[in-house]
Formats: C-alpha cells, structure tokens, sequence
C-alpha cells in the first residue's frame, strides 16, 4: 500500500539537502553518497539509498559549481530516486530492480534541477538592487534579512526540482513497471556496473591529469591480475 | 569610528559562522557580493555609526566572487583592514588581488583534488555495502575544509597584507595534482574489484574482466567529444537491457 509520509519526508530532505549544495554550510551532505543513506534512512531503507547514492556518486562529480555554471542536480536525482524506490516498494515488486528503475528514471530528470537553480539564481539577482535601496534609507537589519531571503528563494528552488522528480517519475514507474522491472532486476549488476563505468570515465576525463589513463590502468591492471591469482 | 586594533572575542566568531551563509543569496550580478556584507556587518555596526555606516555597507556591497571555503581568509583581512582605519582603496585592492587567486586555488584543491578523493575512497565501503560510506566521505572533505576555514579565518586576521605570501607557501595547487594522481590509482582498484565481483555473480571467467579496458577508453573517448554522462549511462543501460542473456 502506498502512502504519502516518504514524499512528504522526501521534501523535507530535499530541501535540507539542496541547501547544502551551493546555499550554505557546503560540508557535502548534498552528495548522493552521502544524500542518499540520509534519505534512506529517515525513510527506513538505508541500503536501497545507499545503492542509489553509490550509482550517481561518479557521474557528475567533477562538474565544479564554479562561478555561474550550474551542474546537473544530482542531490536531488539522489533525493526523488531514493523516495521513488522506498515509497513504491509497498505497491510494486520492490528490489534492486524498481531502485534501478527510479534511478534511470530521475537521471533526466535532474536536467530540471538545472533550469530551476539558473531561475533561483535570475531571482536572487534583484537582491543587491532592493538591499542598497534598504541601506540608503538606513535599515541595515533588513538587508541581513534580504540575504536570508536568498536562502528561501534556493530552498524553494530545491523543492520545485523534487516535485518534478518525484511526480513525473512515479507516473513514469508505474506505467513503465510491467515491461521493465523484471529485465531490469535480471540485468541489475551489469546496469550497475554500467553505471559506475561511466561516471570513471567521465572522471577520468575531467581529473585533467598528465598520465591519467596510465594511473588508472595501472591500477587497475594490478589489482585485477591480483584477484584473478587468487581466485 | 572604533580605534584600530584587533577584534575582540565574540565578534570574529560570529563572522566566521556567518561565513557558511556567504552564498545564500548568490546571484549573477553580484555574485557573493551580499554575503560578503552579510557576513562583516556586525563588525561594520560596531565600528561606524549613521551616515559612516551605510557608506561603509555600500562599499562592500559589491562584486565579490571567490571559493566559499577561502573567503573565510580574504573577509577576515577585510575586517582587519576595517579595524586598522584602512582607506577604501586599499580595502578594495586587498579584495580584488586575492579573489580570483583563492578562487582558483580552492576550486582546483576542493572541487578538483579534495573532492573526487574523498568520493573515490567512500565508494570502496559502499561497495561493499557499508554504512561508513558517507560517513567517510564527510570526515576526509571536511577535515580539509574545515581546516582551512579556520586557519584561513585567523591567518587573514593575523597577517592581513602578508596573506598573499602565506597562500603561496601552502602549495594547494601541488596537493591537489598529488590527490588526484591518488584518485585515479584508487579507481582503477575499485574498478578491478567490482568487475571482478561482478564475473563472480555472472559466473564469467575471470579473464572477461579486460573488456573493461576498451569500455573505459570508448566510454572516455566518447566523454571527451563532449557526450554528457547523463547519455552515456542512458546510452550504456539501454544497451544492456537489450542484450538478453546476459546472465
């Protein structure tokens, strides 16, 4: 049976976790890793947000949140991914097969998270304006406040991009469960599997390191040849 | 105007916990320019009064675009310069010579270095399932974080001007090239293991595990001319569901 309780809980994390993310305190709680075990856990399954957090944590990790670029929302991916898979388990089939499904569905998704935040950010911009009309007239307590209200405007932001997540991704899982749970519950350590492949790959393209394809299969080739000895 | 001198106890601390809200209102005008004033305005209450004060918060109402984790060091020397009755100019020239420098030094140590290690390093715990993950995670990026917050915080106070000489004897860049040479030794490992695990699963020969070798390079090839990861892992999912026996 499905209830309500973990989307209303989803978008209390959601929030906390999208404020982490360029906002305030940035200590990375905002990272799937770290994001996902959270929701996890405030929604009961630790290992199904831990599976999610593991997937996505490779894939953007190195896209800087530097000065105006914006990379992809996967705080939020982690957030309406993890949610999708714990609140759907009591409908559908659980297993890693629906928490894989959630995951792919959400990863488009998140493209959401990207506009939503440019808008936050296109919002915030009239702030400097008002708070100088605020100074000028004295009232230095109120533009502390106008900052704050930044704050609002990424936590509102955050919420937005979870909604989207979550309502067009449950439509998405429902329809789509009978075709692809089952191959996808068959198929679920190569899709994983997959998954982080990609996220080293992109990695190892953006660490921009001289010899880094050498570093890599060096380990690589090491550690492999080492477990297949002792096999 | 309060006479030069250094900040007494409380006043500092709250600058630098208000220093973990510099980017609450960040927008692309000014950038941090409001928190820049969000966080120094409870040493500009103290220090100016009336007409001096709203010059005073309009002076650093202004561009302001650094690394979150940096501007600890740059708004502590602004708020020592402050208290030593500093001119404008001088306040601004401080502002603007280490902006851009601690921007690029932290982006590259944090986002670049810190970062990618602390992620690489968690995944081998959550691999196997381990609850440490994020735990690891967030003890081995905020060690340095929160390190160079508070010794960023005092040594701006401290040294002010010499803050510039200090950044440079830190050699942030260097770590991080050495932080990441250490990532991608550990995720060549990481990689080894899960494919290994997974043959183990499959019940595949180990020696299969070298066609993660041209997956990785087509996978970093096709990354390079700029796919998204986003397409790669959709592109990579689709094809595997449509291969049908693959257990």
């Amino acid at each position: 049976m499905e209830s309500f309780t973990p989307y209303l809980l989803g978008a209390g994390m959601a929030i906390l976790l999208g404020l982490d993310r360029t906002a305030a305190l940035q200590i990375m709680i905002s990272r799937p890793l770290v994001a996902g075990p959270l929701v996890g856990f405030v929604l009961g399954d630790i290992p199904t947000g831990l599976t999610v957090g593991m997937l996505l944590e490779l894939l953007w990790l190195c896209r800087m949140p530097v000065g105006a670029s914006i990379p992809h929302d996967d705080t939020q991916i982690t957030v309406g991914a993890t949610t999708l898979a714990i609140a759907l388990s009591g409908s559908l089939e659980g297993g890693v097969g629906l928490t894989l499904g959630a995951l792919l569905v959400a990863l488009p998704l998140g493209k959401i998270g990207q506009s939503v935040e440019r808008a936050v950010r296109t919002q915030n911009q009239r702030l400097p304006a008002v708070a100088l009309a605020r100074l000028q007239n004295g009232q230095l307590p109120a533009v502390e406040r106008l900052h704050l209200l930044g704050l609002g405007n990424f936590a509102l932001g955050a919420l937005t991009t979870y909604t989207a997540i979550v309502l067009v991704g449950r439509w998405l899982i429902i329809s789509g469960a009978p075709f692809f749970l089952a191959l996808l519950t068959r198929q679920a350590d190569w899709v994983k599997l997959a998954l982080i492949l990609v996220g080293v790959a992109t990695l190892l393209q953006a660490l921009n390191v001289r010899r880094a394809y050498g570093l890599f299969f060096g380990g690589f080739l090491f550690t492999f040849l080492l477990l297949g000895a002792c096999r | 105007m309060m006479s030069s001198g250094s900040l007494s106890v409380p006043l500092p601390r709250r600058l630098f916990f208000r220093s973990f809200l510099l980017q609450a209102s960040w927008n692309f005008e000014q950038m941090q320019g409001l928190g820049a004033l969000f966080v120094l305005s409870p040493l500009l209450r103290k220090l100016y009064q009336g007409e001096e004060l709203q010059q005073a918060c309009a002076r650093h109402l202004s561009y302001f675009n650094t690394h979150p984790f940096m501007a600890p060091l740059i708004l502590s020397g602004v708020a020592q310069l402050e208290v030593n009755g500093a001119g404008n100019e001088e306040i601004e020239e401080f502002r603007q010579l280490l902006m851009a420098p601690c921007a690029a030094m932290g982006d590259a140590f944090f986002w670049g270095g810190v970062r990618p290690f602390a992620a690489v390093v968690a995944m081998f715990f959550a691999l196997h399932g381990s609850l440490l993950a994020p735990i690891v995670l967030l003890v081995i990026f905020n060690l340095p974080h929160l390190l160079v917050r508070i010794v960023g915080f005092s040594k701006g106070r401290e040294l002010a001007e010499g803050v510039v000489d200090f950044l440079a004897r830190c050699r942030l860049p260097d770590l991080a090239i050495r932080l990441k040479q250490a990532t991608l030794i550990l995720l060549g490992i990481l990689c080894a293991g899960l494919t290994h695990n997974t043959l183990n699963l499959a019940a595949l020969p180990w020696h299969w595990g070298g066609v993660v070798i041209p997956v990785v390079l087509m996978l970093g090839w096709l990354a390079r001319h700029r796919l998204s990861p986003l397409l790669l892992a959709l592109l990579l999912a689709a094809v595997i569901l449509a291969l049908p026996g693959l257990y």
